[in-house]
């Protein structure tokens, strides 16, 4: 456990890439998408969608540098391959848990204020399910799965080169548009909308972590061959 | 003495060159390795493969008798850090320095600072904003304060200057009288670390062509330096390594020790004699990209040659 914490201080001894970045954006967003808010000439509710997303960006960029600069240096150190990984999701996971904290209590506040009293929420309703816990786990899994994208694609980089990842998220990309087209084809996206409608925010989180943990198996799988 | 590293048949294939080839070698417990070759020789590749950074085509290699790859228990008594390498995103030296300590029982913040202070490295920037010297400075700090049980340097004195590099060899050898280990130093500048040597190990094209101890190496080839003509006299009948000529004076690298009688002799010529260096034996016998004219065209391979030599020359 002592080695797996060694790699948690290590991924944290600058704490400006996992915790200052995201806190900075995620409050930049907030005052912009406030500031957007007072603008618009519109009473009712306005919602600042991508301003909420901003930070999840910063995370993926997190993730390729977890990989690209803090996988080095823990080689260097003598670090195991496994503990590296553990270390390093364990960070991901409690700095994730920290931003789901405060988007939880941002989209709190809003709830209280009636949006800052200008009807503008910067917390997503879809993501809440009207439960504070929904909305935490959907920002947690958020920032996770973004954490993760990156991660894993600077592991795919590493192993075999920019070539099979930019083949692999074509290949992703087409297989998800195919299966789009096939839904619309068979009219089944009606059947779609409304089992994740059943699903709930809950439920769809749920989902979301069961991907949560496949790319990270999938992270560990091809990280374990990578050569320096 | 036990042998804490071995490589048996190690070969190490890229899709276009073969970086490692039937690699064989027994390092032993506490003490300083060179681990010389020209750039391309396979030095980086295989402290690699030891280090559990790459892998090995065929063949295999044992630490502490163990296979290194995710072994904790094998991999937290090696550092090597890289000629190369990588730190995290805005760390600054003493943030590395810091994090490295964690990973070493070790660790001798004492001699850490000392280090930085020798050489004079900014501890408020970034380590990815440094000169190429300083980076290879923060290497040597954490390699060297790390008192890992093996200690792979490569290169580490990239971009340093000429006094950089000396506080480096001499808090080296300062460090390794008070806590003895094994060290093992990659570097193609061979007569600078040729003193801090016990054993030397010359790589090229992948294949080793030198595993001797150094003192061996030094005794087993001497220099003859002189009038072209009483050089080549002085000569006849013994195996040239090299010869180079300049207007009337001719340097030879003779195999061999010196005998009496050639004492004699050489005082009567007028010829210089002096003890060949490190560097020298290993341009004249190994390390050349084709060895024609020191082997003669039809000469030996290299690998059995060189060694015959050292033995040879360490058991007269």
């Amino acid at each position: 456990m002592t080695r797996v914490t060694n790699v948690m201080r290590l991924q944290l001894m600058n704490r400006q890439s996992y915790v200052i970045v995201p806190l900075l954006v995620l409050g930049g967003a907030a005052l912009l998408a406030l500031a957007i808010f007072l603008l618009v000439p519109y009473d009712g509710p306005k919602y600042a969608v991508m301003a909420a997303a901003a930070p999840l960006w910063a995370f993926l960029v997190v993730g390729v540098q977890a990989l690209t600069l803090s996988f080095p240096f823990s080689q260097a150190l003598g670090a195991t391959r496994r503990d590296f990984h553990l270390g390093t999701l364990l960070t991901a996971a409690m700095t994730s848990a920290m931003l789901a904290i405060i988007y939880l209590a941002i989209s709190l506040v809003e709830k209280a204020t009636n949006g800052w009293g200008l009807n503008g929420y910067f917390s997503t309703p879809g993501l809440d399910g009207d439960a504070p816990l929904a909305a935490f786990a959907s920002y947690f899994v958020l920032a996770m799965l973004c954490f993760l994208v990156g991660y894993w694609s600077a592991a795919v980089i590493k192993r075999w080169g920019t070539v099979v990842l930019i083949s692999a998220l074509v290949g992703v990309a087409i297989a998800l548009t195919v299966a789009s087209l096939l839904l619309v084809r068979f009219g089944a996206m009606q059947a779609v909308a409304e089992w994740a409608v059943a699903q709930g925010a809950l439920g769809l989180d749920a989902w979301g972590l069961l991907l949560v943990v496949v790319l990270a198996a999938t992270s560990f799988l091809t990280l374990r061959r990578i050569t320096q | 003495m036990t042998s804490i590293i071995e490589v048996k048949h190690l070969t190490k294939r890229y899709r276009t060159a073969t970086a490692l080839d039937d690699v064989s070698l027994a390092l032993d417990e506490g003490k300083i390795y060179g681990l010389l070759g020209r750039n391309g020789a396979g030095k980086t590749t295989l402290m690699s493969i030891l280090t559990a950074q790459n892998f090995a085509t065929s063949g295999h290699v044992r630490v502490f008798g163990e296979d290194p790859y995710e072994n904790a228990r094998v991999l937290g008594r090696l550092c090597f850090v890289r000629e190369n390498q990588k730190y995290p995103e805005r760390a600054t030296p003493p943030q590395a320095f810091r994090t490295a300590s964690y990973f070493y029982p070790n660790w001798n913040q004492r001699l850490a600072e000392r280090l930085v202070e020798e050489f004079q490295l900014p501890t408020d920037r970034p380590i990815q904003r440094l000169s190429r010297g300083q980076l290879s400075a923060v290497g040597i700090v954490i390699a060297l304060a790390a008192r890992a049980d093996v200690t792979f340097f490569d290169e580490p004195y990239l971009g340093l200057d000429a006094v950089a590099r000396q506080v480096f060899y001499d808090r080296l050898i300062e460090d390794y009288a008070e806590s003895p280990r094994t060290i093992v130093l990659s570097s193609h500048l061979i007569d600078e670390v040729a003193n801090l040597l016990e054993h030397v190990i010359v790589l090229d094209r992948g294949r080793v062509v030198i595993d001797a101890a150094a003192d061996d190496i030094r005794g087993s080839a001497f220099n003859v330096v002189g009038d072209a003509t009483a050089v080549a006299a002085f000569a006849v009948g013994k195996q040239v390594l090299r010869k180079q000529t300049l207007g009337n004076v001719t340097s030879v690298v003779l195999k061999g020790q010196m005998s009496e009688s050639d004492k004699v002799r050489l005082a009567r010529s007028g010829v210089e004699v002096a003890p060949v260096s490190l560097q020298q034996f290993i341009v004249s016998s190994a390390a050349q990209p084709d060895r024609g004219d020191a082997w003669g065209t039809d000469g030996p391979p290299a690998k059995v040659e060189a060694r015959q030599l050292v033995r040879n020359g360490g058991a007269r």
